[in-house]
């Protein structure tokens, strides 16, 4: 794995999680997933207690 | 220090002076282990009753005790290997505790199909606890997999205070099931190793 491409080593890495607490790695990782919960529009996945189009949403009526 | 190290720092402030209560008062750790599920419970019922919020308060109270059982022990020098053990098995009751009072809540909704994501995000969280259990009865450490208890926690926290429950579920499901493979894999690896340099 040490001699693949870059982009395969990051997806490998986050895959097989071997980073501590307050890396810096672990950060990006949090951000990820917030950006996950935060963004993602509650209708794309049916959620059944939230409701609309959420930020994403929002962005993509006023871009058309 | 990093943007996590930072907000562990902050939190601990008022940590120290918690522990520093509980120490006063000689509060045993097993019980305040055992305070934190009663109180998870009482967070799993606001969750099967849709009410948010409540849920995310009552879950702070909660995790508080879970967080601060095993550094009172230290300070009181009452770790024991039975504290350890009693904190992993109420640990999984409180886990399964809120994901219960969740899928209580989809199921009344009559939403079947977040009534399979929460099982399942319980079936992989315990699994992921399981599996490195299990795993370091053969081999040193299993430590790998981003998805333990306290980011579970923390999402569940963050799901309940912004409404938004079905992501963090999602989440945690994807996730955790990474992490229970990790841990195989990982187990998987070090006793072929172990078992090649036992042949060489």
């Amino acid at each position: 794995m040490k001699r693949a491409p870059l982009p395969v080593r990051m997806l490998w890495n986050a895959f097989f999680w071997t980073f501590e607490r307050a890396t810096w790695q672990y950060d990006l990782m949090v951000i990820a997933i917030l950006a996950f919960v935060w963004l993602m529009p509650p209708d794309w996945i049916k959620d059944p207690m939230a409701h609309g189009t959420g930020p994403i949403g929002w962005l993509l009526h006023h871009w058309r | 220090m990093t943007f996590t190290g930072l907000i562990g720092t902050i939190c601990m402030f008022p940590l120290r002076g918690i522990i520093a209560v509980c120490v006063a008062l000689r509060i045993h750790p097993n019980i305040l282990t055992f305070v934190g599920v009663l109180i998870n419970a009482w967070a799993a019922y606001k969750l099967a009753r849709g009410h948010f919020i409540g849920a995310g308060f009552i879950m702070i109270v909660a995790n508080i005790f879970d967080f601060i059982d095993g550094k009172v022990a230290r300070e009181l020098g009452e770790v024991s290997k039975f504290g350890g053990f009693w904190d992993s098995v109420l640990d999984r009751f409180s886990d399964i505790a809120l994901f219960i009072g969740l899928i209580y809540l989809y199921a009344h909704m009559g939403r079947t199909d977040y009534v399979m994501v929460a099982s399942f995000a319980m079936m992989f969280a315990l699994m992921t606890s399981y599996t490195r259990a299990r795993a370091e009865s053969l081999i040193d450490k299993c430590k790998v997999g981003f998805m333990e208890r306290p980011e579970r926690i923390v999402l569940l926290m963050i799901g309940a205070f912004t409404n938004r429950m079905a992501g963090v579920l999602w989440v945690i499901l994807v996730l955790s099931i990474f992490t229970v493979a990790d841990r195989v894999l990982l187990t998987y690896r070090v006793l072929r190793d172990q078992a090649g340099a036992a042949t060489t």
